[in-house]
């Protein structure tokens, strides 16, 4: 299977969670992407140095992956480009900011292991990346493109943006498809090769985006035939007391952890 | 049903079409359809099907001669209206297909025409009762199969209730099982349609009425009977006989010789 294949694979696997009948997926879209911005909000207002009302955020992507029984190994996986990027983030704090804050261990006149306020904003700064990134997760194998876009109109986002959301997502398959066919077709005809030999990139990128753009173009007639006016009509949701109850509890406790707690830890 | 004076719901009058101003891609050609129709456009590759069909349905209107659909001229002005009236199955149902369900996807047209989410709801159900895949309402488009996705098509189009129904090669790349359903659905369905393919047996089975373009011109309408069993006449402009023709065409000549 080619590298293209195995995305598109991933691609549609995420739109299969999507698309699961549970609870968490039928709850209005509103109301989870409500619940992921503020919580990514009061996670990254922590102070640098609040590392255990910090420890304590987890509880949100905890419950999320367990309840919403996704596998924390396919989200790492997926999440695998902006992982090392929050990894990143803070690593050169332990050098530049190296006052102790306290020794792990240490007896009989022994000091123990200093940790320095650098190591606690590193770890801060990781923890607030690492609980942005699987809430994020969270909220799109639970929620469709579409919902999120509906969500999106509802907040008032202008509508250029989110049909720009909703066609970039759409022709990403077009494009990834088209990408496949080719690479498989010059593959085919070039067994031995290891890849695809730099001579040909020209000539098969043009292709593909060719291609891609008559694809593109196919898809768009078809949506102007069917009454397309430059704006996606999407289907009402109702609203229930459980799409208003689970967010209104959970920004709750994320105020309480945020506000209260932080003076006992 | 919206008509024209005469009662028709298609009228192309001397139409004449190039991309480029010395290359006439059609010409002259004159057409009337009415309701309930089933006309198949047939000729060798390269001769303009596509390009008509897609005159038709208003995706270009540089064209010469009188184009009118549901008694409205196809202009500018015209072509949302007149969309309304048309449905066009490509020839590639990925194209056809764009959103994540099926639902979705069928539900598309009518409310982009402003129907209220019950009257979309019915026209949903109906839509996909019509071509028998109300079991695949909630299924991922890209799970589907060549033929459920051909089916999934056609009822994003019925979904929209249109006057006619343009198909290009529809029975392209399905398998005989499913081909002989389509041919039962399309058979099923009163709009006025119009069906482009090179499958000839196709076009016997579900038109009985065909026309043959050569050149950009139209060279023959006429009963399907009639002009697929025209040996001659296919040959002469790049076709051949259909299969099933074919073998009575021969048996016709054994019968005689013997």
């Amino acid at each position: 299977m080619s590298k293209i294949e195995k995305n598109i694979r991933e691609l549609n696997k995420l739109q299969n969670l999507q698309q699961r009948s549970h609870w968490m997926n039928d709850l209005h879209p509103l109301g989870k992407l409500l619940l992921s911005v503020i919580y990514i909000f009061i996670t990254v207002s922590f102070g640098k140095y609040s590392l255990a009302p910090l420890i304590i955020m987890a509880i949100y992507p905890i419950f999320g992956f367990i309840i919403g029984e996704l596998s924390i190994k396919e989200g790492l996986y997926r999440m695998r480009l902006i992982l090392p990027l929050v990894v990143f983030v803070g690593i050169f704090n332990p050098f530049f900011d190296r006052q102790v804050m306290f020794y792990i261990g240490g007896s009989g006149g022994q000091t123990g292991i200093p940790v320095t306020e650098g190591i606690i904003s590193m770890v801060t700064l990781m923890l607030k990346g690492f609980y942005s990134v699987l809430s994020a997760y969270i909220l799109i194998a639970t929620t469709s493109i579409d919902d999120i876009c509906y969500a999106l109109r509802i907040l008032h986002v202008p509508k250029q943006i989110v049909i720009v959301i909703m066609l970039i997502y759409r022709y990403f398959g077009v494009m990834a498809a088209e990408a496949d066919r080719i690479t498989t077709a010059y593959k085919l005809r070039a067994p031995k090769q290891n890849g695809i030999h730099y001579k040909a990139w020209g000539t098969l990128v043009g292709q593909w985006l060719l291609r891609s753009m008559d694809r593109a173009e196919d898809v768009y007639e078809s949506m102007l035939l069917r009454g397309f006016k430059g704006d996606f009509i999407m289907k009402k949701q109702k609203t229930r007391p459980i799409d208003i109850i689970y967010p209104l509890i959970w920004t709750i406790a994320f105020i309480v952890i945020r506000h209260v707690l932080i003076r006992f830890l | 049903m919206h008509t024209g004076v005469n009662g028709e719901v298609l009228k192309i009058e001397n139409l004449s079409f190039s991309y480029e101003k010395k290359d006439q891609v059609l010409k002259d050609i004159n057409l009337t359809a009415y309701s309930g129709e089933s006309i198949g456009v047939i000729g060798a590759n390269g001769i303009g099907k596509t390009t008509l069909m897609k005159l038709l349905v208003g995706l270009n209107t540089d064209f010469e001669g009188v184009l009118e659909v549901a008694g409205h001229p196809m202009n500018q002005k015209n072509i949302a209206h007149i969309r309304e009236h048309i449905g066009y199955v490509f020839q590639d149902s990925d194209s056809q297909l764009f959103l994540s369900t099926i639902e979705d996807d069928v539900a598309f047209g009518p409310r982009n025409y402003g129907l209220s989410e019950e009257e979309v709801e019915k026209r949903v159900e109906e839509a996909l009762a019509k071509v028998h895949i109300t079991e695949l309402r909630h299924k991922q488009t890209y799970k589907l199969s060549g033929g459920e996705k051909k089916l999934a098509s056609i009822a994003t189009i019925l979904s929209m209730k249109p006057d006619i129904i343009i198909m290009d090669e529809p029975s392209i790349a399905l398998d005989p099982r499913n081909r002989r359903n389509l041919i039962g659905i399309l058979n099923e369905i009163d709009s006025l349609k119009i069906i482009t393919s090179h499958d000839l047996d196709f076009i016997l089975d579900t038109c009985e009425r065909c026309v043959l373009l050569d050149e950009g011109r139209i060279i023959a309408d006429g009963r399907s009977e009639k002009i697929l069993m025209d040996k001659e006449l296919l040959e002469a402009h790049g076709l051949e006989l259909p299969l099933s023709a074919g073998c009575r065409y021969k048996q016709n000549i054994d019968n005689v010789q013997g």
